[in-house]
C-alpha cells in the first residue's frame, strides 16, 4: 500500500467530497447494480451487478485506494465480491474487452476509399502474467500512470477532468464490463457412449 | 417567440449541475455547457460520454425534444476511456 505524503486532510477532503456526491446519487447508481460497500478513507469499495440479468448476478467488486489524492491518482483494482481479494489475471470474471478500429484493408478490384473496416478486441485489464494481479489500463488510474510506458501520459494531464473520480472508473467498468453482458450462456456438452447391460457370467 | 427551454440536470463525473437547454437545440449543445458549469477542462466535449439514468449511450446529434424528457430528468456525462494499452 502507498504511503501518504500529501496532507492526510487534504485527501479525506477530496475522499468525503467523492463519496458524499455518489451518496447523494446512490439510487440511480444502485439502479445500475452499484453499491457502496465500504467508504473509510483512502479505501471505497463498490460491488458491480447485473440487474439486467434474471436472476441478477454479483459480476465484481471494484475497490479504489484514494492514498494521496488527488495528487496522485486512485489505485483500481478488481476484487472478489464475497472475499476482497484482488482477483490475478486469470481469476477476473471480465477483461473489460473494448473494441478497437484497426486501419481497413483496401479490396482488390473496389474503388479507391473502399476499405473493409475492421475492429480489434483490446482489454482494459492488463497484467504480464495470469498469476499477476491486473491493472485497469486507462488515464486516471494509479497503476496506468506508474506504468514505464506510460511515463509520456502523465497525470497531470488528465487530473483537471476529473479522470480519477469514482463515478468516472465505475462509468468505464460498467460500460465495457457489465453492461455488454444480457444474458446467461449455457454450454451444454452432450458426450455420447455405450450403455452396457449388465455383463454375462 | 422564445425558444423552448428544458432544465436538464447533468451530473457530470458524480456532480450535478443544472443546465437550461434549448429544446430545439441537438443534445451534444449542453455538453460544454455542463463542462465549463462544473470546471472540466483539458478534454474536449467530444471524449464525453452523455448517458441517461439506464446507462443508455444518448445520440447527442438530436435534438433535444424528440427525446421526451419528463421534467427533473438527470443524464449522466463522463469521460471516455481514452486510448489504453
Amino acid at each position: 500500500m502507498e504511503a501518504q505524503f500529501t496532507d492526510p486532510e487534504v485527501s479525506k477532503a477530496k475522499f468525503e467530497s467523492e463519496i458524499s456526491q455518489y451518496r447523494e446519487l446512490a439510487a440511480d447508481y444502485c439502479a445500475r447494480g452499484w453499491f457502496l460497500t465500504e467508504a473509510s478513507f483512502p479505501i471505497a469499495t463498490v460491488l458491480i451487478a447485473l440487474p439486467q440479468l434474471n436472476p441478477p448476478v454479483l459480476l465484481t467488486g471494484v475497490r479504489f485506494d484514494y492514498t494521496n489524492y488527488d495528487a496522485r491518482p486512485p489505485s483500481v483494482q478488481l476484487v472478489n465480491p464475497f472475499t476482497g481479494e484482488p482477483y490475478r489475471h486469470r481469476e477476473l470474471p471480465t477483461s473489460l474487452n473494448r473494441a478497437v478500429p484497426v486501419p481497413g484493408a483496401a479490396i482488390p478490384g473496389a474503388p479507391p476509399g473502399i476499405a473493409i473496416q475492421m475492429k480489434t478486441v483490446q482489454p482494459l485489464m492488463q497484467a504480464h502474467d495470469p498469476d499477476e494481479i491486473p491493472f485497469l489500463c486507462i488515464a486516471g488510474v494509479r497503476e496506468y500512470h506508474e506504468h514505464p510506458g506510460h511515463s509520456g501520459d502523465a497525470w497531470e494531464l488528465h487530473r483537471a477532468c476529473g479522470a480519477g473520480r469514482i463515478v468516472r472508473l465505475l462509468d468505464v467498468i460498467h460500460k465495457y464490463g457489465a453492461a455488454p453482458i444480457r444474458e446467461f450462456q449455457v454450454n451444454l456438452v452432450p458426450q455420447v457412449g455405450l450403455a452396457l447391460n449388465e455383463a454375462p457370467e | 417567440m422564445a425558444p423552448k427551454k428544458l432544465e436538464i440536470t447533468v451530473v457530470v463525473n458524480g456532480q450535478p449541475t443544472a443546465v437550461d437547454a434549448e429544446e430545439s437545440r441537438p443534445l451534444e449543445s449542453i455538453v460544454p455547457i455542463a463542462l465549463e458549469q462544473t470546471h472540466n477542462t483539458g478534454q474536449p466535449p467530444s471524449n464525453w460520454e452523455l448517458r441517461d439514468s439506464a446507462g443508455e449511450v444518448l445520440d447527442g446529434d438530436k435534438e433535444i425534444h424528440t427525446f421526451h424528457f419528463p421534467p427533473g430528468v438527470r443524464l449522466f456525462l463522463n469521460l471516455k476511456a481514452g486510448v489504453g494499452g
